[in-house]
């Protein structure tokens, strides 16, 4: 058994031959098992890339990625998908799309929890799936996607089309298979809303980069929103400032203790990701969980990892 | 029998069934308009057939032998032989156009769609690796296509051998018409499973149902074609050779001409008169191939689109290799 659901190395791809054509560069992270991790960016980022080579759908360019221990192919039967456009075919029924899953699933399928799940929509299972709504073909998807009962779950905005309410029941429902089977659940947005608090890892990409990566609180942890009079924030790492009048805002990655006179609070998943989109050139960190033996620059070193990765970085943008 | 899989308890009520097989229906459910437009074709094609193997050879031979035709002449049979005409021409012209629905079928509904609406990427993240959906999308098309053309294949030969002394009185058809010969030996199901092969490959080449559906039509055709018309140079010809006058040569017709004085040997196909205008003719010549040469020339035609399509196989799993990430 391994306690790693995603680690890439180093991963790359390139669409086409053009020199520009990176959707993902240089990707290196790593997901613990039995998290929920939200992938965030903007659009374009490599969100789609980087689940779509986690469920062995692309070949990557350079470098590599291991899924629950093994090759994404290897791990097909473990772990399930969801595309973000969602693809079923639209001239099976809900019912004999359920059956498909059964017959290409046979070792795994669970057509008790597929069929609650459909039926929690109230869909009818003998209505053809090009007549349902967007919304009622997410859930029909993430029936089919459950009812694999997956170890690793990759969701690709997922909750694009629903509505309030159906998108709150689903994640509901997300979340309680994932801590009652210890799914590991990783699912994009560029929604950031949508994921407070239903995750506890985020990866942050931005132009095909890792820009932040590691377990939320500790993320949120390693960054502090001040606010005072303009000065010098040397030598904390700034993130992004703002400057109203002789006011001035900033997200910062502290380096010892903050002077007196700045008033600090702490920032909130929102405010965190939107300072580092706002901000391209924001050195990248890469946070890890406290005492994972897998790593060895592990616990308290954040902020220096955040600098190598941050010089690493730099230098091979140049 | 065969093994029976334990799946975990489910409300459906499904009796659990034997991996290939589910994995065979899970292809075919998609594409169940196309498998019943394929078992109407096949069922009418054959039931039609049939009817011309029995009563309606019949009744086309009891009005030949009421109207007193010699042979080979002009014979009025009356309804009963347009109605015969019509069935024992169609079945042939079916299974040699269906080759190219199938071919249109494969590149735009079984691959193209799939990998253009994004299905594939349903399909390839289930249970099953790529390579065994690509296996079964074959496998399972080509064993339905095969049935159909076999059994449609049977039947016109029924009918090729019940009609034989109508064909000897009144020369109805000809062994080498592109149709017949088409449907009466091994070619129809040779083509229809290379129609698999490239629509298949063309799907997986072009990823969009139209463009794959342009290709599979239009590479099916395009091998037909060449080998249609290069049919005759797949066995070698039979020659004759007549001093006054043109010699009598039997069936398929390549070439023919004259024999100069000189011991040159020139072809008068495109003449107007048999001489071609020389006065030093010496003697006729006729190449052609007779009856005996059908099934030579239907099996090396056979060979050479089934090795076309051997080789078309592993491209199709090549392809999809390349875009799943070597995924086995």
């Amino acid at each position: 058994m391994t306690d790693t659901a995603i680690e890439a190395a180093a991963l790359g791809k390139r669409f086409g031959w053009r020199q520009k054509g990176w959707a993902l560069r240089d990707c290196t992270l790593r997901l613990p098992v039995g998290r929920v991790c939200a992938v965030v960016g903007p659009n374009g980022a490599g969100k789609s890339t980087l689940l779509a080579h986690a469920a062995g759908l692309l070949a990557p360019t350079e470098g590599g990625i291991s899924v629950l221990g093994t090759t994404p192919s290897a791990a097909r039967e473990r772990m399930a998908y969801v595309a973000q456009d969602k693809p079923l075919y639209p001239q099976l029924t809900v019912a004999e799309t359920l059956r498909m899953g059964a017959e290409l699933n046979p070792r795994r399928w669970d057509a008790a929890v597929a069929e609650r799940i459909v039926e929690e929509g109230g869909l009818d299972f003998g209505s053809k799936i090009r007549s349902l709504s967007g919304g009622q073909r997410t859930r029909v998807a993430l029936a089919l996607a459950l009812g694999k009962r997956p170890e690793l779950l990759l969701l690709d905005e997922p909750m694009a089309d629903l509505d309030p309410l159906a998108r709150h029941q689903l994640m509901g429902t997300l979340l309680a298979d994932s801590a009652e089977h210890g799914t590991t659940v990783v699912m994009s947005s560029h929604v950031v809303a949508e994921l407070e608090g239903s995750c506890d890892h985020l990866f942050l990409l931005g132009g095909g980069r890792v820009r932040l990566a590691g377990p939320l609180d500790a993320l949120i942890a390693a960054h502090t929103l001040v606010t005072g009079p303009t000065g010098d924030l040397a030598p904390h790492t700034v993130v992004e400032s703002r400057t109203t009048g002789r006011q001035i805002t900033a997200l910062i990655r502290p380096e010892g203790r903050i002077a007196a006179g700045w008033q600090t609070a702490e920032p909130s998943l929102e405010e965190l990701v939107l300072a580092h989109l706002r901000a391209p050139g924001a050195p990248a960190l890469t946070l890890t969980d406290e005492g994972d033996a897998d790593n060895s620059r592990g616990g308290n070193g954040g902020d220096d990892d955040g600098e190598t990765n941050g010089t690493r970085t730099h230098g091979a943008s140049v | 029998m065969s093994a029976v899989t334990v799946v975990s308890a489910g409300t459906s009520g499904r009796r659990p069934a034997h991996p290939a097989r589910a994995l065979a229906r899970a292809v075919l459910r998609p594409h169940q308009s196309a498998l019943w437009f394929w078992g109407l074709l096949v069922a009418l094609g054959g039931g039609g057939l049939l009817w011309a193997a029995g009563p309606g050879y019949d009744a086309v031979w009891d009005a030949y032998l009421k109207s007193n035709c010699r042979e080979a002449d002009y014979c009025d049979m009356g309804p009963a032989y347009q109605h015969y005409d019509l069935v024992v021409g169609l079945a042939p012209a079916a299974l040699t156009v269906a080759p190219l629905l199938i071919g249109a079928w494969a590149g735009a509904s079984l691959i193209g769609r799939e990998l253009e609406s994004g299905t594939a990427k349903l399909a390839w993240t289930q249970s099953v690796t790529p390579a065994r959906w690509l296996a079964a999308k074959l496998a399972v098309p080509a064993a339905l296509i095969m049935s159909g053309t076999v059994l449609l294949t049977l039947l016109n030969r029924l009918v090729w051998w019940r009609e034989e002394r109508l064909r000897q009185a009144v020369g109805t058809r000809d062994w080498f018409d592109f149709t017949t010969f088409t449907g009466n030996g091994t070619l129809a199901t040779a083509y229809a499973l290379f129609a698999l092969a490239v629509g298949v490959v063309a799907g997986l080449l072009l990823r969009r149902s139209l463009p794959a559906l342009a290709a599979g039509f239009a590479g099916t055709a395009a091998l037909m074609a060449v080998l249609q018309a290069n049919r005759h140079h797949l066995w070698p010809v039979t020659e004759v050779r007549a001093a006054a006058s043109e010699p009598l040569w039997t069936g398929m017709l390549v070439d023919r001409g004259i024999i100069t004085a000189s011991g040159d040997r020139i072809s008068n196909s495109l003449c107007e008169d048999f001489d071609c205008g020389r006065s030093d003719v010496v003697g006729y010549w006729a190449q052609s191939h007779p009856s005996a040469h059908f099934w030579p020339l239907q099996l090396v035609e056979t060979g050479i689109v089934l090795a076309v399509t051997a080789l078309l196989v592993p491209a199709a799993f090549h392809l999809l290799r390349r875009r799943t990430g070597g995924a086995a």
